[in-house]
Order: structure tokens, then C-alpha cells, then sequence
């Protein structure tokens, strides 16, 4: 390969130099090169190792279409050489090599492949014992590229996009369906993978035509062009997924013409992967887009127009072609072959290649070729030998159905071009040009064009309707280009490295379908995904068990097309926190903050000193022995007004609401429909058509949500109001909390004024507020809520209120340890999926003799069958290691429970928990046995709930 | 072309309200309210009437405004039908010629296809975060008025702001 003169329309500007290292050594390219281009430039015929067998591998499709151009870039892995620009001081290395390109360690597997035929994992690897051994080979031979955790952090953009109709290729057909669109008054945007419009037709007879396409759609104002985007997924309802460098638009159409075009097929024969074969598509794009020679004594294996095309343009470039060896009898028509023989090129008919010869340098340096008959045989009497420096391929083509697919067109095989096209598309889809089985560039346009003035019309532009493309005119693609070897390396697969024999192989060892066969060989499962392989696998398995390709159809096309950066799908990774309007404050106490669900919480708050242990700890004990305030502001917080709010939550919620008097809360269990657990709170009665009532933290928008749904349905007079953001909370608990918010409000706090489970509408630091005398940590407690702006003041004013009592903030791990002392359960940790109240002890908060609640007939049902598990209080011997959350409980050999809550008490001076086990095992008294993670049993003991001040006395007020 | 620019806006203050007899209480005391869902009309004393949905309104005035106090204090009384709606939420504002643009980064909304002129109100995620957003265009340049849950505020202004300043250094010379 070598650089060509200039010519007008190249892709790369001569007057800027860059200059990059490949391997160590160092090159130059220009501006407008692909990594793959610049390389070839300066004759750098290896680019790669194969995956499995570490064959040097060269330019292949030049399209991305196959992953021998794959590089390690700056820091970067899998870096697509074909497609991504040059840049000056790259630092580029070729992945999947052990000691470089050059000397790869791993070269030697090449001439092991017969130990190492398809499938041989699945048999080889049976000694347990070498199991590691196994896996440490492997995590080191396999996968490519690496992850360098030194490179910077690159964020990339998503975005949204929108437009009436989306073209997918900017080929003849795409930019016909584009100006069709635009002209019916839809807005437009076409995305092309490549970096100038016009796809091949530009490069070919008819790229004044297509010159002239591409500059009506750069002067359409309704057409946005998209360039080196490529439309990796579709998504339901016209969402595409675009990818760009360094963006990825989600773009919703309301229409979408697939204009993808069709990939080209390699022919298969022996060595058909050394560097300097490659197919003729990419080589023209090499010569023409970026003066780049693929050989300097070029042969052609023909099989279609295509290929003498091809000769005529490279000849035109100066570059030498010896033969054209045609597969088909009757070869070309004869203004094409005319033309390429009276330049004096050798065309050869009916003849197929049998295998390309490496040379001392390890590239092709021959071709050898036989007669091939039309059963697909080769006379090997008659062999004979070209000399050659490049073998381009150009025998068939395959349709990029693989987004339609997706789309969920469904995909016929038409004989006579040799490809799957679209026979029935969703309502919105449409396909245009190769993508549809149509090859002629007259025939492409006016597709196009019937395409995009169709899309426009089911986007509501317009009243065309799609009319079926032309028929063929010629037979673009080989049926079977696929020349058997007793010596194998005729490859198939290039990313996966598989031979023709393996396939043949596998359909004989019975994975004959062709999801069978992808899965057993792993043929289109490389970062390719079948591009360049799929047809070919699929024509020989079709041959192998007598069948035709159409019967065996293709493998489920799934996103993504085309491989993906993961910080394409990141984005600018938005972290998305609540804070309570509290939330500033607490760092002034020492907050050591963490995570609970979508909150920003305090886990405690430190001391100078004192570690996390001590510090909860002491949180704890100035909560038994004083008072404490934790913020409460992630509390669903709810309101229900009307004169059917009472019926409401009787009917959503298992207790009775409609007897509470204003004035007074209750415990609130809300089930769902088979009668297990969702949420609890606190619902209190502050008037007679005005309920004020709580949710967990992570149930706030859920509960709403529901509570919106069942009124919906239930249609009472009544409004839900969810004010859990707008509304500030904290609970001042402990022996002296009446004390502490005494001195900031004029509420009668006293036990007959305001008993245990009162409500009050009052102010509390001078500001409109709603205290509940309720807690969940066992002393006497009010919890105050009130506007989130006013909140600050009222916090502050607490805690000075406070000082004199020794109050103290506490946060999230003191409260745990604090209800589990009272043997409060906690949702989601000592319930699960399936609880119900009267497994979880909590039968008293529910009345069945309501007329309806939601949950009340299956409750029925579980009451009479009986609980399956209890929620039990745990003592554990305090002697060795302590268990865990979730560790099991053993009886009799088998799991009977496990442990859902534990901590060490230092209130009550021992290790105290909550578990659920089997009923037998509920009885207070009996001894259970939690196996730990180590395997050892530690020794437990079912005790009575509550295991702090089991009377309730502290907070109830009746403490002496 | 200039990046956006965001505004925290303070000194505000919202009244909602909603239920079955919300729209006939405000019309009683000369309020009237838009008569399209999801829109907002200028009222009078520099308020913004915002219609969520069919029964849902808040208006927006300044935090001094004493005539929204005696609604409020009206609204406490508890009329019939009319249930409060207590909103503290953030206000952001953003504008701009690319504050479009900057939108479709977060949200799945087409806001540059949206007619300012109905005065409409979207009510949408921006980066997960629930908004109801209010365009409106003043000589020829569209701002956004974005609310949200006070929780999620300091969030959402983190995310707007890293946006505008992404936006500010794409388009420093």
C-alpha cells in the first residue's frame, strides 16, 4: 500500500501533517485520515492479531465492519481504526497482542488450531482441580484492549431529539428520501455513520448525480445532517438511539426510513484473512476518499458489476490490476469487462480463488485460482498462480437489515439478489435502497424518494403512499462465494476467528438451527456482530443440512448495531440527591452523611475523638437519658381533605380511621391486594374533614401515587395532597423533649393536654405547625412538622432550647439501634415481598370487621391457612462472633428461618434482634441456631417484643 | 452563540389550592384562572396563574404580596371543595438562545417546538426530577421558569448550573 497523487473531492488535506506513533515507531498521516488510512499510507500492512489463533490481520472492510483495525489509542481500548480520525501525537498500539504486534507471544496458537476446534471449551476444561489455572489463562488471553484506570475521565452529552421524520443513511436512496421528506413539508434529520454524504455513490459513475443529491440537502433548511452518527439501536415507537463521538441523541421520530444500505460480503478461501486481502468497497473508499493504494499489483475476485467497477475506478487511479477472476461463466457485461480487458487486465471466468499466499513478510504476495463449476466444485488439476500484493474481493452483498429487524419488520430471502429484505414493516417504518433490495442507482433514488414522501405522510405531511421498488435488473450478490480447503483458514468469522470446517462442524455435533449454531460457534457474536459473517454462516449451514437459507432464517437482531462507548450510555452521569430543608444545617453538628434511597441523610454525627461505634453509642444514651432531635424531613407527608376522607383510608388502610377523634393519630398499615405489606405510618385527625397522615421515606411517592389511583377508581369526594417536600419534620425524643419544645411553643404539652398519640395544630418557633406526640424509639417524643422554609429557624431554636438538657442531633444508625430496642419492625428489612400483619406481629393494627379494605380477602385466606413464618424477638449468646442480617437459621438440617434485624444493645447490655422463623421455632424460650458466615452455629433464644421498657411506660408518660 | 443563563430566583411565594370547587372559589373573589388545562394567565397585581391539570392552580406573585396573604388566609378557613396545596417550591429560571438546546440534554420535552403564545405549562422530568415549566418569550428571547420539590432544588440547580457552564466554555471564543 502506498500514498496516491492528489485528487479533487479527497477526504484528507496534504497540508497538514500529523504525526502519531503506531507500535513504538513513529508516522505521519494527514488531517482527514482515519487511524486505518494513515497506517496503510505509510505501507503498514499489519495492523492486528486475530482473537483466538493471533493471525496478523490487516484492512479488511475498511468500514468498521470487522474488527481487525482495533487499537489501543491514548489510554483508550477498542478504538475503531477504520472510522476514527487521525489526531496529532496518537499514541496507538494494537490490542489482543503479548509482547507487541510484531513479536506477539501468542502467534504460536496459529499453528495449534486443530487442538482448538469450535466449541473445544465446552470440552476441554472438565478437571476441577485445574479450574484456577484455566481461569487465569483465559482472564489473560481473552478480551481486547485495555482498561486503563490512569485515563482521565472523558463526559460525554446525551440529549433528546425530535423531528416528523429520521433517515438512517445518506446513501443515493437515503438523500432522495431526505429532500423527499423536507419538500413534503416534514422536518427532517439524516444521520450518516460517515463523515461526507453520498455514501459509495459519489465514488462511482454516478457521483456527479449524487454530488448533486448532497448539495440539495445541504440548502434544504428542513433537513439536519448528522454526520459520522451512526443509529446503533431502535427502540419502540420510532426511538432511535444516534451515537456519535462524543454524544448520544435519543431521537423520537414520528417516521423512519431505513436507507442503510448493504454490507459487503468477503469471499471465503484459504488465507483469505492475511494482510492485503481485503474487500473492494473499502479499497475504493482507501483510494478515493484518502489517496491511499491498496496494492501495487492488484487482483480482483468478481462476482458481480460491483467488482468491475471497481477495476475501472482503480485503474483510472493508476494503480495496476492483473486479473479479474470472475466466479460466474458468463462474467460481466461486456462494456464493463471490454473496458477493464483493453486496459489490459486479465479476465478470467468461472474460476473461483483457491488460496492467497503469504509472503516472506507474511502478507500476500500470490493468488492461486482453479476452474469452479456451477455446483460450486474446483478442478484442482488445473491450478494456477497470479503473483499479487492485494486480493479485493467483491462477490455479494448482504442487506444492513439488522436495525429493521429491531423495528420489528419481518425479513424475507429473495433469490434473485441473494438477500434478506423487508416483506412486512410496522406501520411508520420504511426502507429505501439496498436495504430494500434495490441496487440500481436510478432505481435507488426513485425508492428513495417513494420512501421519504411516504414517511412524510404518516408523519402528517403529505398523502404519498409507499409503492413496491422496481424490480431487480441483475444478480448483485454470489450465492455461495465460499471455496472449501483441506487445510482450513478459510475463514468466515474474522472477529471470532472461525473456519468454514467449524461450522460445518458444528451442524454436525447438532447445533443445526442458526441460533444453535451462533451460540455453540459464537459466529456474528464479535464486536461485528455478524456484519461480514452472518449470510456466509448461514449459507453454509444451509448447505450442510440440505436446506435453503430462507428456511433457516436469521438470528434475532438486538441493540447494539454497532459497538458503543459506556460513556456514550453515562452521559454527564447527573447524581440526583433529595435533601431535607434541614439539610444545611447538620453539617455545623458533624453529619457523616450517607445515602438512604434517593436522600442525602445524617448516618450520625461525629465527635473529635470518638469513633462511628462510640458515637452511635452515645446517640443512643442521650435519647434513653435525655433528649435527642433527628431530622424527619424524609417522611411522606400527606394530607387528605373532604367529607368522604375517612371513609377513604378506611377502605386504603387496614386500621379504623373514622372513629379517631380531631385530635388524635393512630399506626396505619397499608396492604396491597394479597394482604401483605407496602408501608405504615402515622395517620392523625386534625379536623373532621382533614386528615394529616406520614409514609416511609421510600414509600412517599408510591403511596401517593396508589392513594391517587384507588380514589380515581373509588371516585369519593375527597383531595390528596402529597406535601412530603414541601413540608420540614424533626422529633425531639427523650426524657426531656416536653421540656425542649415546651420553650418553643404556647401548645399545652402536658399529659392530659396533649396525652400519647395526640395531634395539635399550633406554632412552634413562631411558625405554623403540626405536632404529633408519637415516635418510633421508645421515650416520650413529639414530632413537629412544619413549612420547609420555616424549618431552619425551628431546628435552631431547638437546639438552643436544648442546651441546658444536653440535647444532642442523632441520626439514622441510632434510631435503627433504637427501635429495634422497642422491636419495632422496619419495611423492606424485617418484612419481605410476602409478609402479612400476622406474620409480622402486627395483626392489631388491622380490623377485619371493616366492611372493605384493600387486602382484607386475602387476609381471610391467610388467617385461615395460618402464618408460614413470625417475626420474632432474638437474644444472642453474647460469647464469639456476633451474626449478621440475613445470616440463617438452621433446625433440623434444614433453613428455618433468618435473621432480618441484630445489633449489640448497650442499653440493655446484650445482643438483641429480630428474625423470621417458622412458627414452631416462635415460641419464647426455645434456642435457635444461626449459622454464621465462616459455617459456625451461634446460639440464640426467642424472646418477648418489645426488649426495652416492655409496659411502654416512657413513652406513654407513664414513667414514675 | 452565548450559553444560557440561570437564575435562582428568591422572594417569592406560591399559593395552591385544589378540589372540586377550587376554580369557583377563585373566580368568586375575581381571580380568574385559565380556562385551558396546563396553561397560566397574567392576572392581575403581577400574578401568574398556573392551571395543572383540570382542578389543580397555584399562583406566583412576590413574597410582600399582601393580597395573596388574604387569600391564603382566606383559603385557611377552609371552604368547601377548595383544599390547600402547600408549595414551597424552588424557582429556577433559564434563558437564552440555547436554552433549548441545554433542555434537551435533561428532558424528553420538544420546547423549541412549543408556541410561548398559548402560554402553556409542561409538566415533565428534567434529569428525573419532577418540573412544571412555564415558557414565555420577551423581545424575541424565550426563558423557562422551572419549578420543582424543594428536596429536589439544590439538585436540579446543581445540574442546570454544571449544564450552563458546559455550555458557557463550548462557547468561550
Amino acid at each position: 500500500m502506498y500514498r496516491l497523487d492528489g485528487r479533487r473531492g479527497e477526504w484528507i488535506d496534504r497540508s497538514a501533517i500529523l504525526r502519531f506513533t503506531f507500535e513504538g515507531r513513529e508516522y505521519r498521516g494527514y488531517a482527514g485520515d482515519t487511524i486505518s488510512s494513515a497506517l496503510a499510507a505509510a505501507g503498514v500492512a499489519y495492523l492486528g492479531r486475530s482473537f483466538k489463533y493471533h493471525r496478523p490481520r490487516g484492512i479488511a472492510s475498511f468500514a468498521n465492519h470487522d474488527s481487525n483495525a482495533f487499537f489501543q489509542v491514548d489510554g483508550v481500548p477498542n478504538v475503531r481504526g477504520d472510522v476514527t480520525p487521525l489526531a496529532a501525537g496518537m499514541t496507538i498500539t494494537a490490542v489482543n497482542t503479548f509482547g507487541g504486534l510484531a513479536r506477539d507471544k501468542a502467534r504460536i496458537l496459529d499453528r495449534f488450531g486443530r487442538l482448538l476446534p469450535v466449541g473445544f471449551y465446552y470440552k476441554a476444561f472438565h478437571t476441577k482441580a485445574l479450574f484456577p489455572f484455566w481461569e487465569r489463562m483465559f482472564r489473560k488471553l481473552t478480551g481486547l484492549g485495555e482498561v486503563d484506570l490512569r485515563a482521565p475521565r472523558g463526559e460525554t452529552a446525551k440529549r433528546f431529539g425530535f423531528c416528523d421524520v429520521l433517515v438512517i443513511g445518506a446513501g443515493a436512496s437515503g438523500l432522495a428520501a431526505a429532500l423527499a421528506a423536507a419538500r413534503a413539508g416534514a422536518k427532517v434529520t439524516l444521520a450518516d455513520e460517515w463523515p461526507r454524504l453520498g455514501g459509495g455513490a459519489v465514488l462511482g459513475a454516478d457521483g456527479d448525480a449524487a454530488a448533486a443529491s448532497v448539495d440539495a440537502v445541504l440548502a434544504q433548511a428542513r433537513i439536519t445532517v448528522l454526520t459520522r452518527t451512526v443509529a446503533v439501536g431502535y427502540y419502540a415507537d420510532h426511538w432511535v438511539a444516534l451515537a456519535e463521538a462524543a454524544r448520544l441523541t435519543k431521537m423520537r421520530a414520528r417516521a423512519v426510513v431505513f436507507a442503510t444500505g448493504a454490507i459487503e460480503q468477503p469471499a471465503v478461501f484459504r488465507n483469505n484473512d492475511l494482510p492485503g486481502v481485503m474487500q473492494a468497497s473499502g479499497a475504493l473508499r482507501l483510494a478515493n476518499c484518502y489517496g491511499v493504494a491498496p496494492g501495487r499489483r492488484v487482483v480482483i475476485v468478481a462476482a458481480n458489476l460491483e467488482a468491475y467497477a471497481a477495476c475501472i475506478a482503480l485503474l483510472a487511479r493508476g494503480i495496476a490490476v492483473a486479473a479479474v477472476i470472475d466466479l460466474r461463466a458468463g462474467g460481466e457485461v461486456e462494456a464493463l469487462s471490454g473496458q477493464c480487458a483493453r486496459q489490459g487486465v486479465q479476465i478470467v471466468h468461472a474460476h473461483a480463488p483457491y488460496e492467497a499466499i503469504r509472503g516472506p513478510d507474511g502478507a500476500v504476495c500470490a493468488l492461486s485460482f482453479a476452474p469452479f463449476d456451477l455446483s460450486g466444485r474446483l478442478d484442482l488439476s488445473a491450478v494456477r498462480r497470479i503473483d499479487c500484493d492485494a486480493v479485493l474481493s467483491s462477490v455479494g452483498w448482504a442487506s444492513a437489515s439488522q436495525l429493521l429487524s429491531q423495528a420489528g419488520g419481518r425479513l424475507e430471502f429473495r433469490d434473485e439478489i441473494q438477500a434478506f429484505v423487508p416483506a412486512r414493516l410496522p406501520p411508520g417504518v420504511f426502507a429505501a435502497g439496498r436495504a430494500n433490495g434495490v441496487y440500481e442507482f436510478a432505481a435507488r433514488c426513485d425508492d428513495g424518494r417513494n420512501a421519504g414522501a411516504a414517511a412524510a405522510a404518516h408523519a402528517g405531511c403529505g398523502s404519498a403512499r409507499r409503492e413496491p421498488p422496481a424490480p431487480p435488473e441483475r444478480r448483485p450478490s454470489h450465492p455461495f462465494p465460499i471455496i472449501d480447503h483441506p487445510s482450513g483458514k478459510n475463514f468466515v468469522d474474522f472477529d471470532e476467528d472461525l473456519q468454514v470446517e467449524d461450522l460445518v462442524n458444528a451442524a454436525q455435533e447438532g447445533f443445526d438451527s442458526s441460533e444453535l449454531m451462533k451460540r455453540y460457534s459464537t459466529v456474528g457474536m464479535g464486536p461485528s456482530q455478524g456484519k461480514h459473517s452472518n449470510m456466509h454462516a448461514l449459507r453454509v449451514l444451509a448447505r450442510a443440512r440440505g436446506m435453503r437459507v430462507d428456511d433457516l432464517g436469521l438470528t434475532t437482531a438486538r441493540p447494539m448495531y454497532h459497538p458503543v462507548p459506556l460513556k456514550l450510555l453515562a452521559g454527564r452521569n447527573f447524581h440526583v440527591e433529595r435533601r431535607t430543608p434541614l439539610d444545611t444545617l447538620h453539617a455545623a453538628h458533624g453529619a457523616v452523611w450517607m445515602s438512604a434511597g434517593a436522600w442525602r441523610r445524617p448516618e450520625y454525627y461525629a465527635v473529635a475523638g470518638e469513633g462511628r461505634a462510640e458515637s452511635i453509642a452515645r446517640e443512643v444514651e442521650t435519647v434513653r437519658n435525655r433528649v435527642g432531635v433527628i431530622d424527619l424531613g424524609t417522611l411522606g407527608k400527606i394530607e387528605v381533605h373532604g367529607p368522604q376522607a375517612a371513609e377513604f383510608l378506611d377502605r386504603a388502610y387496614a386500621g379504623t380511621y373514622s372513629n379517631l377523634r380531631a385530635g388524635t393519630s393512630r399506626y396505619a398499615l397499608m396492604l396491597d391486594e394479597s394482604g401483605v405489606i407496602v408501608d405504615d405510618g402515622v395517620i392523625a385527625r386534625l379536623g373532621s374533614e382533614r386528615f394529616y397522615f406520614t409514609t416511609t421515606t421510600s414509600g412517599s411517592a408510591i403511596v401517593f401515587r396508589e392513594l391517587s389511583r384507588l380514589n380515581s377508581l373509588w371516585g369519593f369526594d375527597c383531595g390528596l395532597v402529597n406535601l412530603t417536600g414541601h413540608r420540614a419534620a424533626f422529633n425531639i425524643a427523650g426524657p426531656s423533649s416536653r421540656e425542649v419544645l415546651g420553650a418553643l411553643t404556647d401548645l399545652d404539652l402536658g399529659e392530659s393536654g396533649f396525652p400519647h398519640l395526640g395531634a395539635r395544630v399550633g406554632t412552634v418557633g413562631g411558625h405554623e405547625a403540626i405536632v404529633l406526640r408519637s415516635g418510633f424509639v421508645g421515650e416520650l417524643a413529639f414530632e413537629v412538622h412544619l413549612p420547609a422554609t420555616c424549618a431552619g429557624a425551628a431546628w435552631r431554636a431547638a437546639h438552643e432550647a436544648g442546651k441546658s438538657h444536653g440535647l444532642r442531633p442523632f441520626g439514622v444508625e441510632a434510631q435503627r439501634a433504637l427501635r429495634l430496642e422497642k422491636g419495632h419492625f422496619i419495611i423492606g428489612q424485617d418484612t419481605d415481598g410476602l409478609t402479612d400483619p400476622f406474620e409480622a406481629d402486627a395483626g392489631w393494627a388491622v380490623n377485619m370487621e371493616k366492611p372493605f379494605f384493600v387486602g382484607q380477602r386475602s387476609l381471610k385466606i391467610l388467617r385461615a391457612r395460618g402464618p408460614r413464618q413470625l417475626l420474632v424477638g432474638i437474644e444472642v449468646d453474647a460469647c464469639g462472633e456476633m451474626p449478621k442480617e440475613s445470616h440463617l437459621i438452621i433446625d433440623g438440617g434444614g433453613i428455618a428461618g433468618r435473621v432480618t434485624s441484630i445489633a449489640h444493645s448497650r442499653t440493655l447490655g446484650k445482643i438483641i434482634g429480630l428474625a423470621m422463623v417458622a412458627p414452631p421455632l416462635a415460641t419464647p424460650g426455645r434456642m435457635l441456631s444461626i449459622r454464621l458466615t465462616g459455617g459456625g452455629l451461634a446460639a440464640a433464644r426467642v424472646v418477648p417484643k418489645p426488649f426495652y421498657d416492655p409496659p411502654n411506660l416512657r413513652q406513654t408518660g407513664r414513667c414514675p | 452563540m452565548s450559553a444560557p443563563r440561570l437564575e435562582l430566583v428568591r422572594g417569592r411565594a406560591l399559593l395552591g389550592l385544589k378540589g372540586p370547587r377550587a376554580q369557583a372559589w377563585l373566580a368568586a373573589l375575581g381571580v380568574a384562572v385559565p380556562q385551558v388545562p396546563n396553561t397560566w394567565r397574567a392576572g392581575a397585581n403581577s400574578w401568574s396563574i398556573v392551571r395543572l391539570g383540570a382542578a389543580e392552580f397555584f399562583l406566583d406573585t412576590d413574597a410582600a404580596d399582601e393580597a395573596l396573604a388574604t387569600l391564603r388566609a382566606q383559603l385557611r378557613a377552609g371552604p368547601p371543595g377548595v383544599y390547600p396545596v402547600p408549595r414551597e417550591d424552588w424557582e429556577l429560571r433559564l434563558a437564552g438562545a440555547r436554552a433549548d438546546e441545554m433542555l434537551a440534554e435533561i428532558a424528553a420535552i420538544d420546547f423549541a417546538a412549543l408556541d410561548t403564545d398559548a402560554k402553556p405549562i409542561i409538566m415533565t422530568l428534567m434529569a428525573g426530577i419532577a418540573v412544571v415549566v412555564a415558557p414565555y418569550e420577551t423581545a424575541g428571547e424565550r426563558t423557562y421558569r422551572i419549578w420543582c420539590d424543594p428536596t429536589f432544588g439544590p439538585a436540579l440547580n446543581e445540574i442546570l448550573g454544571t449544564l450552563v457552564r458546559a455550555y458557557d466554555e463550548c462557547a468561550a471564543p
